[in-house]
């Protein structure tokens, strides 16, 4: 696709996006029952699950990439890279603002070292990495190549402190999606959950491609600087 | 094979011996790991805490921040002569590279690391526990798997314009499977918990040594591609 296309292809999903989630904020608030137990307080799960989902989504993305563009060398591989690196920590972010922010009323505590939570901190912690080498490289092609690698490492090393922190302790509600025996959320609180996922996904899709169009301008642009300088 | 081992031995002895000649990074890292130690003594009311129930988690930090500190400077003779160019299109394959400068990185470690141990029990009057070669064990195991990552993502951060002040944030968050494993094994032995227990840890440790040196050697070759 086009530069031109993928903006356009990328505005359109956005906007769908961002429609789909105040459609979601509007059954979180108004439509969906409120869980027994922990109360209003649940709601925020709402937002927090898609997070997540879509900052591992985009991470994975990130990773997949990153191990094509060493094996192709491609650029528009290296440009779908960061374009994703940049959403997983954008989502990233949520996700570890809005689980504190429900860990407060539901664990009565802020922060707890949970597998869940530790392995997201430290995935995030990764791509701040990923972020770092490629701005400390005077040669971009350098800058490419290590940011690569580092996210590739990143990826094989999560199985293992998934592992790890899993054995350390665990705190983290059980899985209530995506089980066995079929899912154990209730119906409403199923459509709102599902609604928001997708409307998550649509939304980093589109930022995915805008931001990979622009990475796309901001490369053309240092050429064309280059061939003038030059 | 054979050529392949002597070749990453070349490199093993090569950067060991400009090692002894200059005796720097064992200096400071073994240095780093004394000091390291007396600090932790003032950190530390040990009229409130027993050093024994806590020593494994600063026995692996220290060997963790130290080790940075002499792994980090790996590539830091042939980046400044302009001598890696010279290792690079010697006819070893990029891999044999990795692997003889983690060996090296490692034969200077493991010392330390067992320094680590001895200066501690010396400083606390700890109790070498259950089974001290089982400890010795899993030291050596974190140790690799350490130095198999710090040594890839050295190359990586030492042509960077950060140097070696990028390489905490690129392996900390890796090194965490490592210490979990590593401190949960050397705890349990201090306290004198039975060795099966900690069998685990160590087989663990054993996996994570032996997947980053996979990683490292499967890599390398894109991070000193030029």
């Amino acid at each position: 696709m086009s530069t031109k296309g993928m903006r356009r292809a990328g505005t359109g999903l956005a906007v769908v996006g961002l429609l789909g989630l105040m459609f979601v904020y509007w059954l979180s608030f108004f439509w969906v029952s409120t869980e027994a137990n922990q109360g209003v307080a649940q709601r925020i799960f709402y937002v927090h699950v898609p997070a997540a989902w879509t900052a591992f989504l985009a991470f994975g993305l990130c990773a997949l990439t990153s191990a094509m563009y060493l094996w192709l060398r491609d650029d528009r591989l290296d440009r779908a890279a960061v374009a994703a690196a940049e959403g997983g920590m954008v989502f990233g972010a949520i996700m570890l603002t809005t689980g504190p922010l429900w860990g407060r009323i539901a664990w009565g505590t802020y922060w707890t070292w949970e597998p869940r939570l530790t392995l997201t901190l430290l995935l995030w912690f990764i791509f701040l990495g990923y972020f770092m080498v490629r701005s400390s490289t005077e040669n971009p092609e350098k800058g490419k190549r290590f940011a690569a690698v580092v996210a590739i490492v990143g990826a094989l090393d999560i199985p293992f402190i998934h592992l790890s922190v899993l054995w350390f302790r665990s705190l983290h509600p059980q899985p209530v999606v995506v089980k066995p025996d079929g899912p154990t959320l209730p119906g409403d609180m199923l459509t709102t959950l599902l609604t928001s996922v997708a409307a998550f996904t649509v939304l980093f899709l589109g930022l995915f491609m805008l931001r990979y169009a622009l990475e796309g301008l901001h490369r053309e642009l240092d050429a064309r600087a280059r061939r003038v300088a030059a | 094979m054979t050529l392949y081992l002597s070749q990453v031995s070349a490199i093993v002895w090569k950067d060991l011996m400009l090692e002894f000649r200059t005796r720097e990074r064992l200096a400071a890292m073994g240095a780093f790991a004394v000091l390291a130690g007396v600090l932790f003594n003032y950190s530390l009311d040990t009229a409130r805490v027993a050093p024994q129930d806590v020593a494994a988690g600063l026995v692996w930090m220290t060997i963790v921040f130290g080790g940075l500190l002499g792994v980090g400077r790996t590539f830091h003779l042939e980046a400044q002569d302009g001598a890696m160019q010279g290792v690079l299109t010697s006819p070893a394959p990029k891999d044999a590279v990795y692997l003889g400068k983690t060996l090296a990185n490692f034969a200077l470690l493991f010392p330390v690391a067992l320094l680590v141990l001895g200066v501690f029990t010396l400083f606390f009057g700890l109790d070498l526990g259950s089974s001290p070669g089982t400890l010795v064990l899993a030291l050596a195991l974190g140790a690799l798997g350490f130095v198999a990552l710090s040594t890839l993502f050295a190359a990586v951060s030492s042509e960077t314009h950060m140097g070696e002040t990028l390489l905490p944030i690129l392996v900390f968050p890796l090194l965490v499977p490592m210490v979990i494993y590593g401190v949960g094994a050397t705890g349990r032995i201090l306290v004198g918990r039975p060795v099966e227990e900690v069998m685990g840890n160590v087989r663990m440790l054993a996996a994570f040594a032996v997947l980053a040196l996979a990683v490292g050697a499967g890599l390398f070759r894109f991070v000193v591609e030029d």
